[in-house]
């Protein structure tokens, strides 16, 4: 500790360097936090939902095929099933805005024994009931875009060839920020009708299908009953858990976590080159000094420790204004991210921070071990005659 | 002439050192004696490359002998490993550069206090010594100063209470004049020669300034890597 003063002094003794470092490793390694509270969102919303024993129903050929409507009142018709809708991505353009946000066709009467974890009015859930044309919105869905309870909307269909002309019953919330509240739920039956209206050969299928199951025990049995009930139809279809579901989906994408990994390894090492020569460079110009430090009893252990921890510290200030900085940006996403859809349940978990800064530690500690390592190695008598 | 009743801080005997210039050997010192009592204070003089710098080394234990034996308050030098030796430094000897070579990021306190981070003293019994070591040079003022506000003449006093505050057995100067004007150079030789007589600090100076030597108890003038000429009382040369 009574070193401290001598190392700080000592990072910030040629600032504009200090900070150019410093941003490099703040803008990096804000990039990679970002990038891994991706992957622990994912995971951590996939272990949340556990708790809710739900299993997803899709098409046995994959997502994009559709699941007969009919086989929900089947699924619903199984031991250990405690209710079932279906779950379809409508994705209709409202207004300006160029990415859909989540419009799910389901059922209203059982939508919220399934999605339990959203709360919505009895009295709003009752209108959703019996307004055919009527929708719930997510409470960050109705804030984006100043709606309230009775307002009409038009969702224009771009997968589906109708528009929908839907009316406010309700707003649900839910005590989990990261839930999905940029949502809106409208009834199956008005997409189905449009549809059969248009004779669309889209008509009587579902996307997916939600099923609450009476206990969270035996979800493999009863998925395991759910894909045999279906397995010698024309549409057989695969259940999985919700937690699977979901990284099923991400990785429809390709590997993501691989590439986020890549991607973040990538990073870490060209910082730690970009850091380390800055290290290098600022040993070089203090030959002298360190000279000076051995000989007046400096041992080459103190000098090497000097340097490294000056090294780790630069690293870890850059790296707590970029991971911090990640975590306090998308704490104030409502803010800051207003109206751009998909990041309203994102966050940047502790984990993550944590990970973070001991990324920022290691870029440090990496950086610095050349440079300290020849710092300790300066021969007083060559140091000491060295005019820089 | 040294006072055989005073224990010698430095012992010289035998010491040679050679360096390697393309593969053939460069003698710099040949087979030195010296030796050196408490309490004195020594001017080593003689042209470039006659060695002095490789003697102040040598003493110092930031170079070893090829031969002989280098022995500083007690301790024969050749017998530490590197790192022991370091230690040793920090304990017994102070060191005067002609460049001041002062920590540029740190105050006159800060420089002062450096050589004391190595010890276990806390942070107030710190800033005691730090505090005599200032007032010693009479800057006790400038305590926040950083070099760069300090004239080079306040700069070396600096490195002298740096020098001082551990209060080592030794004061090793090389050329601690050799950077200033006169007056400033006067300055410095009166505060040397002030921790010489009122101190009783044991002080090795090298120095192409015949005027700095003549400060010192005794000159010696070195040639070609050999003393050419007995000590020169220079004390008593002065009177």
């Amino acid at each position: 500790m009574k070193f401290l003063p001598y190392i700080l002094r000592n990072v910030m003794r040629n600032k504009l360097r200090a900070i150019f470092t410093g941003m490099s490793i703040a803008v990096s390694l804000f990039l990679v936090t970002v990038l891994y509270a991706y992957i622990n969102v994912q995971d951590e919303t996939g272990e949340k939902t556990k708790q809710f024993a739900r299993i997803v129903v899709t098409a046995k050929q994959g997502l994009t095929f559709p699941v007969p409507i009919a086989h929900v009142d089947k699924v619903r018709a199984l031991s250990g099933v405690e209710a079932a809708v279906p779950l379809s991505w409508f994705g209709g353009k409202y207004q300006d805005e160029k990415i859909p946000f989540g419009q799910f066709a389901t059922d209203p009467e059982q939508i919220n024994t399934v999605l339990s974890e959203y709360d919505v009015k009895p009295a709003e859930l009752a209108a959703f009931k019996a307004d055919r044309g009527g929708c719930l919105v997510g409470s960050r869905a109705a804030e984006q875009r100043n709606w309230k309870v009775g307002d009409n909307i038009v969702l224009k269909g771009d997968i589906y060839p109708v528009t929908l002309e839907l009316t406010i019953n309700g707003i649900f919330t839910s005590e989990s920020s990261t839930d999905q509240l940029e949502s809106l739920w409208f009834h199956f039956t008005y997409l189905d009708e449009l549809l059969k209206k248009d004779r669309s050969r889209q008509a009587g299928n579902a996307g997916t299908i939600f099923v609450k199951a009476a206990s969270p025990d035996n979800l493999g049995d009863l998925m395991d009953r759910i894909n045999e009930t279906f397995k010698h139809t024309d549409a057989p279809v695969r259940a999985v858990t919700e937690q699977a579901f979901r990284q099923m989906f991400t990785e429809m994408l390709g590997n993501v976590q691989a590439y986020i990994r890549n991607v973040a390894l990538a990073v870490v090492i060209s910082l730690m080159l970009v850091a380390g020569n800055a290290m290098a460079m600022s040993m070089r110009e203090r030959t002298r000094e360190v000279a000076v430090l051995k000989a007046i009893g400096f041992t080459r252990f103190i000098v090497l420790s000097l340097v490294l921890v000056e090294a780790i510290l630069i690293a870890m200030i850059g790296g707590a204004v970029g991971v911090l900085g990640a975590k306090l940006l998308f704490a104030m996403r409502d803010i800051v991210f207003r109206g751009i859809p998909g990041i309203s349940g994102f966050y940047v978990p502790w984990s993550t921070v944590i990970f973070g800064m001991a990324l920022a530690a290691m870029i440090g500690l990496f950086s610095g071990i050349v440079p300290a390592w020849r710092a300790a190695q300066v021969s007083v008598v060559d140091g000491l005659r060295k005019v820089v | 002439m040294p006072d055989p009743a005073r224990p010698a801080v430095v012992e010289l005997r035998g010491v040679s050192k050679e360096y390697m210039r393309d593969k053939t050997p460069v003698p710099v010192l040949k087979d030195t004696d010296l030796d050196i009592p408490q309490g004195d204070f020594v001017a080593v003089m003689g042209p470039s490359g006659s060695g002095k710098s490789t003697l102040l080394n040598l003493v110092a234990g930031l170079d070893r002998a090829t031969t002989g034996t280098v022995t500083v308050a007690g301790q024969e030098l050749g017998e530490l490993s590197e790192s022991k030796l370091t230690r040793w430094r920090s304990h017994h000897l102070g060191f005067i550069f002609q460049l001041y070579n002062l920590m540029p990021v740190l105050t006159a306190f800060e420089n002062v206090e450096l050589p004391l981070l190595l010890t276990s003293l806390s942070r107030r019994e710190r800033a005691e010594h730090v505090r005599t070591a200032l007032k010693i040079v009479g800057l006790q003022e400038r305590h926040d100063h950083f070099p760069r506000q300090l004239s080079g003449g306040q700069e070396q006093r600096v490195a002298i209470a740096r020098a001082l505050v551990n209060d080592p057995v030794l004061l090793l100067a090389d050329e601690p004049t050799g950077n200033l004007d006169s007056t400033a150079a006067q300055e410095i030789m009166d505060l040397l020669q002030q921790l010489n007589e009122e101190f009783d600090k044991t002080i090795v100076m090298v120095t192409h300034d015949p005027r700095a030597a003549r400060r010192a108890r005794r000159m010696l003038h070195l040639e070609k890597g050999t003393f050419v000429e007995t000590e020169v009382d220079a004390l008593e040369a002065r009177r």
